[in-house]
């Protein structure tokens, strides 16, 4: 059951819409069709021309709402849309950018949540001489009411461009485009009329994001959301005010589906996982068999595959080979299984995953910014995930403090584990090397053991080796 | 606190840039009191962004402090 950190403010919606509906629907289909915006913009106008809906199109729609706003209703430019557009066929015709991003532009006490934006051609298109993106702080698994979409949607009409993304790479809102002097109030009215705070930019905490988990999905191993909330508020300072070398990320995914690419995206991704045995229901594996349930819950019925075959279609695939069919019943290894998910998501009915349940953490991915991408790595193979979360807490911070210490500015912790080498970072942090942390733990010499290491120790004399050895 | 706070500040004003990491200014500060901890030095160069002496400077990717007086003239203000 959800328990709010702090009280939960009752929004009276009704009272923080700043328009109409009818004062927002003010243009016709008929005026959209003949709406030349102010620029001549051709080579944009391309994009509308594909199959499927275009950013153009809605930018469109929002620069003919902003004509026939009353100039009382909006306090920036009116012609933001409008010259957003036209910057953007100037860009595409330079084959360059006409932004220039950064700046001391903030809100009050806060490091992360706005990041300043100005053309570098003003004087073409001065409805863009500051065009300033704000992260909203997401709820978890980005469930929203209605009413609180339109009341920050209105907000934004008002005081910045009327433009957002849903959503940004981390989860955030992203409110594309305002002015320096609208910051404050837009802070103000965000977090005291609409108890929403900013999400993270620079070097903080970025807003920790997570899947669907319980509220929907019989999978989630832990829940994510209770999870990625008590992160998100226990870590307001690291949120907020900046002392990291560089961005950090959290992610949760209740399972190794992965849903939010944790894996792939989150200095530390939480990936929920089992210790004991996937269930099976032999009956439903029958079932499946037989062609009584669909596989894969329907999902690809929409062209003929022929008859289920679980040999080929589960068996043959599974990565670490550990299922077989014994008498009629299906056998999984479970301790070879490496949880790839791929006989659940086939078989929903049939396997769930085990009811001993827990995290994963993996830690260092990133995206190619200053190095190229990687791909984030086990670092503890297994371990509760139940508030309050203190087992996993105190692994979170002696990350940050090995990488706070260690790290150079702008290195990503996957990067400073590369630089340093996985066992001195396990050293450091405090964790046992464990086979689940490579590929192939059988072949792959990943630690070099040292003498206090092994019971009994070893002697090692590099003279009597060299007699026998040449280099 | 207040001994931080003026280690801060006079790295800040020393400094060659105008805009420095806060890792830098963390060494700065470290070198004269050694026994001052990141996360003090996070503390007061957060009073110090309070009281409007310190800013923050992003780019959106990352984050640097600077002297309020000395960081003005750098912003790309139209």
């Amino acid at each position: 059951m959800f328990e709010p950190k702090r009280p939960q403010k009752e929004l009276k919606y009704e009272e923080l819409r700043i328009y109409t509906d009818e004062e927002l629907k003010n243009f016709t289909e008929e005026e959209l069709k003949e709406f030349k915006i102010k620029h001549e913009i051709p080579a944009v106008e391309e994009l509308e021309k594909g199959p499927w809906p275009s950013f153009v199109a809605d930018a469109k729609q929002e620069a003919l709402r902003r004509r026939k706003l009353a100039d009382d209703r909006m306090m920036i430019d009116r012609y933001v849309v409008e010259d957003l557009l036209g910057q953007l066929e100037l860009s595409f015709k330079d084959g360059e950018t006409h932004w220039k991003h950064g700046g001391i532009v903030g809100v009050f006490g806060y490091g992360g949540g706005v990041i300043g934006r100005y053309s570098d051609v003003p004087e073409k298109f001065p409805g863009i001489a500051h065009f300033h993106t704000i992260r909203v702080n997401q709820p978890a698994s980005k469930f929203y009411k209605s009413d609180f979409l339109r009341a920050l949607a209105d907000l934004w009409e008002y005081r910045g461009s009327g433009l957002f993304n849903m959503h940004g790479s981390t989860g955030d809102i992203i409110l594309l485009g305002t002015t320096t002097e609208q910051l404050e109030p837009i802070f103000y009215d965000m977090t005291h009329e609409l108890d929403q705070d900013l999400g993270g930019s620079g070097s903080n905490l970025r807003t920790p994001s997570c899947c669907i988990g319980k509220a929907r999905c019989e999978w989630a191993c832990y829940d994510t959301q209770e999870m990625c909330y008590e992160m998100t508020m226990h870590y307001q300072d690291e949120l907020h005010r900046p002392a990291f070398p560089y961005k950090f990320k959290f992610k949760f995914d209740g399972c190794p589906n992965c849903c939010v690419a944790s894996i792939a995206r989150a200095d530390i991704a939480f990936i929920g996982t089992w210790r004991d045995e996937i269930r099976i229901d032999q009956e439903a594996v029958k079932a499946y068999i037989a062609g009584d349930i669909v596989p894969r819950g329907g999902s690809h019925k929409g062209r003929e595959w022929g008859k289920f075959d679980i040999q080929k279609e589960v068996i043959d695939l599974c990565p670490s080979q550990c299922m077989r069919m014994e008498d009629g019943k299906l056998v999984i290894d479970n301790k070879e299984c490496v949880r790839c998910m791929h006989c659940i998501n086939v078989m929903p009915q049939a396997l769930r995953p085990g009811k001993d349940t827990g995290v994963s953490i993996l830690v260092g991915a990133k995206a190619p910014i200053l190095e190229g991408a990687q791909i984030a790595q086990v670092i503890v193979p297994f371990m509760k995930a139940e508030p309050p979360y203190d087992n996993v807490k105190e692994v979170i911070e002696r990350i940050w403090e090995f990488w706070m210490e260690e790290g150079k500015n702008r290195e990503r912790v996957g990067e400073l584990i590369q630089r340093v080498g996985l066992p001195k970072f396990l050293e450091v942090i405090g964790l046992p090397p464990a086979p689940q942390m490579i590929k192939a733990p059988r072949a792959n010499p990943y630690i070099f053991w040292k003498e206090e290491d092994v019971p009994g120790g070893f002697e090692r004399d590099i003279k009597d080796f060299r007699a026998r050895h040449k280099r | 606190m207040e001994e931080i706070k003026k280690a801060i500040l006079e790295f800040a004003s020393a400094s060659k840039k105008t805009r420095f990491y806060f890792k830098d200014m963390e060494k700065a500060v470290q070198e004269k009191i050694p026994t001052a901890k990141a996360r003090e030095i996070k503390k007061a160069a957060s009073e110090l962004i309070n009281e409007g002496t310190l800013i923050y400077f992003s780019t959106g990717s990352t984050t640097m402090y600077g002297l309020k007086d000395r960081c003005a003239s750098d912003e790309p203000q139209q």
